[in-house]
């Protein structure tokens, strides 16, 4: 089966800094969680930009659903990969909860009643349904992630990459968080969550884990 | 001779900048690209730094003179279909000119990049500048990074939602950039509140009075350069309305 991230011996390294992630062979399957874990500026973030094609490595290859993340553009990118920010502010740009999920299939255009149906079935899912018509400024750090998440979703991502995300939630909206986890886990998709919190460690004990040490990935 | 001071670094942006602005003609113009380009230099800019820019520039800098080629009508005809003029002197010239205004600005801004906060805050202090104004005016710089990393975030996670931003009608790419904006301008006055307090918390502004550890002083080098970078001023300016 073809893995829906496959990453083989990566090199990257920064300009101007002397940072130098490599990595050797290192797929990602759908339906699979993988936790990377790692001390502060070991690489975590710069492995998770490279597995989504917003960073492009010096050397070795990134391969999507079985194409080169080098022929895709980042369009083409995003209907297969998802990606959380670890601020999800920087990644909702409208005005209200409701225009945010539209945001997108606006622009491209999309048949309305479709797109509609499809972020009001998310929304319901993720809980945030009554919030439809309240802005995004004056929404929880949780419902942002959450809103950030089903606007990913709403893309088409089959592989969701979360960078940090328990980071500011409180213990009601890790829960929550770990439910959406198990969910989309349940539907098939993949994930790759960039985390040092043991309570995640912890809950998802049995998902395979990839450390990174001073730009190393041990898989 | 990155040792300079920057108050002669300052008046050397001001001389380029305020040319840039004032002069019309290419000659003169291509005379202060000169000038500026060789300033870079002299100053110990990051020229690698200056090219990068410049190339990220390019598109922009492509589009501007197309806009001046294509619609200034005036001056002799170069290019002609169906009794149309496409390319005339004027639109040329204009183009050139806008073209070499970018560069010395850019050349500008990596003399002063180079150069430590702390010494041209220092500068401008001993210029009788208020403090608190300068300290706002080396914030405000430092804050165009993070402007600009915000802004490629907002547009590369727009992308990561499946957006082809070629495919998008440039009416909608315009409404759609003037979204992006709104995170990047919501980011900023959250940064900037945050550091208002920050900074209030340690102590700034607690005292009329501000001493500071770091003292810039003037070499001789540095008051010929003033004298020379004066005189020249004076000269061209003088010159070029006189005889420009």
């Amino acid at each position: 089966m073809t893995a829906a991230i496959a990453l083989s011996d990566l090199v990257f390294r920064y300009g101007r800094g002397n940072f130098i992630l490599s990595c050797p062979h290192l797929p990602f399957a759908q339906g699979e969680l993988s936790l990377i874990t790692g001390p502060n500026g070991s690489g975590k973030t710069t492995l998770s930009k490279l597995m989504c094609g917003i960073l492009r490595p010096a050397q070795g290859e990134v391969r999507l659903f079985g194409r080169s993340a080098a022929t895709l553009s980042l369009g083409e990118i995003g209907g297969q990969i998802g990606y959380l920010f670890q601020d999800p502010s920087r990644q909702l740009f409208a005005g209200t909860v409701w225009k945010e999920m539209t945001f997108a299939s606006d622009l491209l255009g999309e048949e309305q009643t479709s797109s509609a149906e499809k972020a009001l079935e998310l929304l319901e899912r993720f809980g945030l349904a009554a919030l439809k018509e309240r802005s995004v400024y004056y929404l929880s750090g949780g419902e942002k992630q959450r809103l950030a998440i089903c606007t990913i979703l709403m893309g088409g991502a089959k592989f969701l990459i979360l960078d940090e995300p328990t980071v500011g939630l409180d213990r009601k909206n890790r829960e929550i968080l770990y439910g959406i986890l198990d969910d989309l886990l349940a539907e098939g998709r993949g994930l790759a969550v960039i985390t040092h919190e043991n309570e995640l460690i912890e809950r998802f004990s049995r998902a395979r884990r990839i450390k990174l040490e001073n730009g190393q990935v041990t898989p | 001779m990155k040792k300079a001071d920057p108050r002669v670094k300052l008046l050397w942006v001001l001389l380029c900048t305020t040319g840039a602005l004032v002069f019309f003609r290419p000659l003169w113009m291509a005379g202060l690209a000169l000038f500026s380009f060789l300033g870079t230099f002299y100053f110990g800019a990051h020229l690698q730094l200056l090219m990068g820019r410049l190339r990220r520039f390019l598109p922009l800098l492509v589009v501007i003179l197309l806009i001046h080629v294509l619609f200034v009508q005036t001056g002799t005809p170069l290019l002609v279909i169906r009794d149309y003029p496409i390319v005339t002197s004027h639109g040329l010239r204009r183009g050139a000119i806008t073209l070499m205004r970018f560069f010395v600005i850019l050349c500008s801004a990596a003399v002063m990049a180079a150069e430590n906060s702390r010494r041209v805050l220092a500068a401008l202090n001993k210029l009788k500048i208020p403090y608190l104004f300068s300290f706002m005016l080396m914030i405000a710089l430092r804050f165009i990074p993070s402007f600009s990393a915000s802004f490629s975030d907002s547009i590369i996670a727009l992308q990561l939602r499946g957006v082809e931003l070629r495919k998008i009608p440039w009416r909608k790419r315009l409404r759609m950039y003037g979204h992006l904006l709104l995170p990047v301008v919501a980011d900023a006055v959250v940064k900037s509140r945050v550091l208002a307090m920050v900074m209030e918390a340690r102590g700034f502004g607690a005292f009329s009075k501000r001493t500071s550890f770091l003292d810039v002083s003037m070499t001789p080098c540095d008051w010929v350069l003033i004298g020379a970078l004066f005189g020249l001023g004076i000269a061209a300016f003088g010159a070029y309305y006189l005889f420009g």
